[in-house]
């Protein structure tokens, strides 16, 4: 397909808490083996796009060496491949402060001499804190049939992401979905059935050059604001509605929600319907104890499970000691629960150690996290 | 000119059988690429077991249905054998002018591929065959050979006395010098068991496959006449001791044997072994869901599984469905079957993409108790079989046909 894909590995209205303490959005893990880039990256591959950049800001150590060359998503290529952009920390020029991006438009800025160096027409970007399996060829079929020059793509609230999170746009579009103006959505559970932005775009490359060039003319670093706002009456920039599922990641407990989403066998068939690639780890199938009790939950390789086990998302390698519970929770890779400890409604990080006998409950409206590497 | 990389040892991977042993499980592929043990191929231990010894270059011979196997190894990659110097390369037979033909026996196919391993220059030839589950280091199998100056080592297991004549066995000296070698002697004088594995000394062997081919009567095998060949010209051979787990799967009973030895704390098998990992080839499947209404006991199940029945000491393959209410026990479950609800499967294996319909019973008998304390004889069903709802299958059937049941 004649598209670069850009990917933003970071999302400007995320709180993770300790969860992106360690690692940028996009390497979250998410569903058991994988983590959020592999669903964005899988969702380009098996549309067809093979040239992929994604653009990182800070802590993006643990998405580098989860991608190393993008050979598990197949994209060591000749012709394109994956490049991941570190970003260009200059030390700034008279008027202009150098340091990190300051939005959107300045990390296109900064990485324009790869952007240009790729030889397809057009762009579709994304950010990292939507999961969603998406057509990518029929999204750019309907850009190119309509003649707009950017599309937008946007959901409604739906089963599986019932609200319009707050901090996405909400798209003003008329009867043709044109969008003629845009506004932030600052209420909590707003359940209406407004059209709100995905931070998915579609636009020639060209295009996409000569308007971020412009707007760091001015001194504006907001793609969504200070492109789609500012020149809604300009240009033709069109909505396009996606109706599958969307899995919307920026708070802790949404994450949790997205990961239990997952046990819903008709999310899991969406959502796994296309193959998702992900690093791979050569781990030993699960093994199941003598006294093990498995019910609605996704277990990975290399698990080793000899307690209870409800309601939850287990990562590969994750040890369940005898007499263990483990209720409404995510365990993620390598961490050990020793036995007759009691979880519920707990985010387990990386390499964590839970000891015998200790119990720990949070509630489904505010789940207790516990830090990668932690011995609990 | 060109850059050219000399090899300390190459592995020659004799993957050509047909493993007729193994009945309906080999009809379609050959046996080093059957499934074994929940994500593995059998030709996943040698290829593992070379890379983690530090062996990169290695040549696959095949020819007995190899497409399925071509493809698995494919380049190479899942095992990090595609390099730029070496890695792994397929051998089949080939036409040279208007002569050529089939592998004649395991020393004529390595005779045939003298070019290949000449491209190498290599010191030593590790010869491998692929039905064998074992972790085996050969780089300390070539430090022995270089310590003790050999032409030839072959590694070998002490077999109890009684099993002994199932095996070639190897009478050897109190320095493992080997003086004589019999294949499946009806009395054994040793207790030291062939694994099939073999390094040779490049210059060595290459004289001795010359001289095999020319001998008209050789049946071009190594156990019957290559080693026996040399072993008569006093070349210097040892046996070298292997202490672990090893197992030819050769036989249905061996490989459901080997797979339950898995599952078995009391066997020395263990594949969850960071530093000596088997790799295989990955299907990209989504975690395993388990379901309200499944129960698991002392079993294995792999990636893409949906289970939702009652599995007790078995072995899951990736991609398999197992509906409510089926029944699954002591028996191996290859990838992507499906047991409809209610089925009962018993010490059965099921090959790739069978499907097993509702209240189904494969493997069934109506003794509870076999002769002997062993037990029920094994049932195996061949690749992509439809079984029908309803229908049983007694203990120990091999089949090859598509069972109908209730319309």
């Amino acid at each position: 397909m004649n598209v670069l894909g850009i990917i933003f590995s970071y999302a400007k209205r995320e709180n993770l808490r300790e969860l992106t303490k360690i690692r940028t959005l996009a390497s979250l893990p998410i569903g058991g083996k994988y983590r959020i880039i592999d669903l964005l990256l899988s969702n380009y591959v098996n549309s067809g796009v093979t040239d992929v950049s994604i653009i990182t800001q800070n802590n993006y150590h643990s998405l580098i060496d989860h991608l190393g060359s993008g050979k598990e998503w197949d994209l060591t290529r000749k012709r394109g491949g994956l490049r991941v952009l570190t970003p260009f920390a200059s030390p700034g020029t008279g008027d202009h402060p150098g340091g990190f991006f300051q939005g959107s438009i300045e990390a296109l800025a900064g990485n324009m001499h790869s952007l240009r160096r790729s030889m397809e027409d057009y762009v579709i970007m994304s950010g990292s804190s939507m999961l969603y399996n998406m057509d990518f060829e029929r999204l750019l079929d309907t850009h190119i049939s309509t003649g707009a020059d950017i599309t937008a793509v946007y959901a409604e609230p739906s089963r599986t992401c019932r609200s319009v999170p707050v901090g996405v746009p909400i798209y003003h579009m008329d009867d043709q979905e044109r969008i003629c103006d845009l506004t932030v959505n600052t209420e909590e559970g707003l359940k209406d059935d407004v059209p709100w932005g995905m931070f998915i775009f579609v636009l020639r490359k060209s295009l996409l050059e000569s308007l971020v060039a412009d707007a760091m003319s001015y001194q504006r670093y907001d793609f969504e604001m200070d492109i789609i706002k500012r020149l809604a009456p300009t240009l033709y920039i069109r909505g396009y509605r996606y109706e599958d599922y969307v899995l919307e990641i920026s708070s802790v407990t949404n994450y949790m929600e997205a990961n239990m989403n997952l046990l819903h066998k008709s999310v899991y068939d969406r959502v796994f319907a296309q193959p998702i690639y992900t690093k791979i780890k050569d781990s030993v199938p699960v093994y199941y104890g003598n006294e093990c009790y498995v019910k609605n939950s996704l277990i990975s390789d290399g698990c080793r499970i000899e307690g209870v086990v409800e309601n939850s998302v287990l990562s590969r390698g994750v040890r369940v000691g005898k007499g263990s519970v483990v209720r409404n929770s995510i365990v993620m890779q390598n961490t050990e629960i020793m036995q007759n400890v009691s979880l519920n409604h707990v985010i387990l990080d990386k390499d964590v150690i839970v000891r015998e006998n200790r119990q720990l409950a949070g509630h489904v409206t505010y789940p207790v996290v516990i830090e990668k590497l932690s011995i609990v | 000119m060109g850059y050219t990389k000399k090899k300390e040892m190459i592995a020659m991977l004799l993957a050509g059988g047909q493993g007729s042993r193994l009945g309906v499980l080999t009809n379609y592929v050959a046996k080093p690429a059957v499934p074994y043990g929940g994500k593995y191929r059998i030709i996943d231990f040698p290829l593992s077991n070379c890379v983690n010894s530090g062996i990169d270059t290695i040549g696959v011979l095949t020819q007995y249905q190899p497409l399925e196997l071509n493809a698995y190894i494919g380049n190479g990659q899942p095992w990090d054998l595609d390099r730029l110097y070496g890695g792994v390369s397929i051998l089949p037979p080939f036409v040279r002018g208007k002569a050529g033909e089939w592998y004649k026996g395991t020393a004529n196919a390595i005779y045939q591929n003298m070019q290949f391993i000449e491209m190498y220059n290599p010191e030593y030839v590790l010869i491998l065959s692929g039905d064998h589950i074992y972790k085996m280091n050969y780089q300390m199998m070539l430090d022995y050979h270089e310590e003790k100056n050999a032409d030839c080592t072959i590694a070998v297991l002490r077999v109890p006395m009684e099993e002994a004549s199932r095996f070639g066995v190897m009478n050897a000296d109190q320095d493992l010098r080997i003086n004589e070698f019999e294949e499946k002697p009806p009395v054994p004088k040793s207790n030291l068991a062939s694994m099939g594995v073999y390094i040779f000394n490049w210059s060595k062997l290459r004289e001795y496959l010359v001289k095999d081919e020319a001998d008209p009567d050789s049946t071009n095998d190594f156990g019957k006449d290559v080693i026996p060949e040399m072993l008569r010209c006093g070349e210097r051979m040892y046996a070298y001791e292997f202490k672990g787990y090893w197992k030819d799967v050769g036989t249905v009973e061996s490989l459901w044997e080997a797979n339950m030895d898995i599952l078995d704390p009391n066997v020395p098998l263990n594949l969850d072994d960071p530093p000596w990992k088997i790799y295989s080839r990955n299907g990209n499947l989504p975690p395993q869901y388990v379901g309200n209404h499944a129960a698991i006991r002392n079993s294995n199940i792999s990636e893409g599984c949906i289970i939702n029945g009652y599995v007790e000491n078995s072995i899951v393959f990736p991609g398999v469905t197992i509906e409510k209410g089926a029944v699954v026990r002591s028996s191996v479950i290859m990838p992507g079957c499906r047991i409809g609800a209610d089925a009962v499967v018993e010490y059965s294996i099921l090959a790739t993409a069978v499907n097993v319909g509702e209240r189904a019973r494969i493997g069934y008998t109506e003794k509870t108790e076999c002769a002997g304390g062993g037990h029920r004889p094994i049932t195996v069903l061949r690749q992509r079989l439809q079984i029908g709802c309803g229908v049983i299958i007694a203990a120990g059937a091999m089949l090859e046909e598509d069972v109908y049941g209730e319309v």
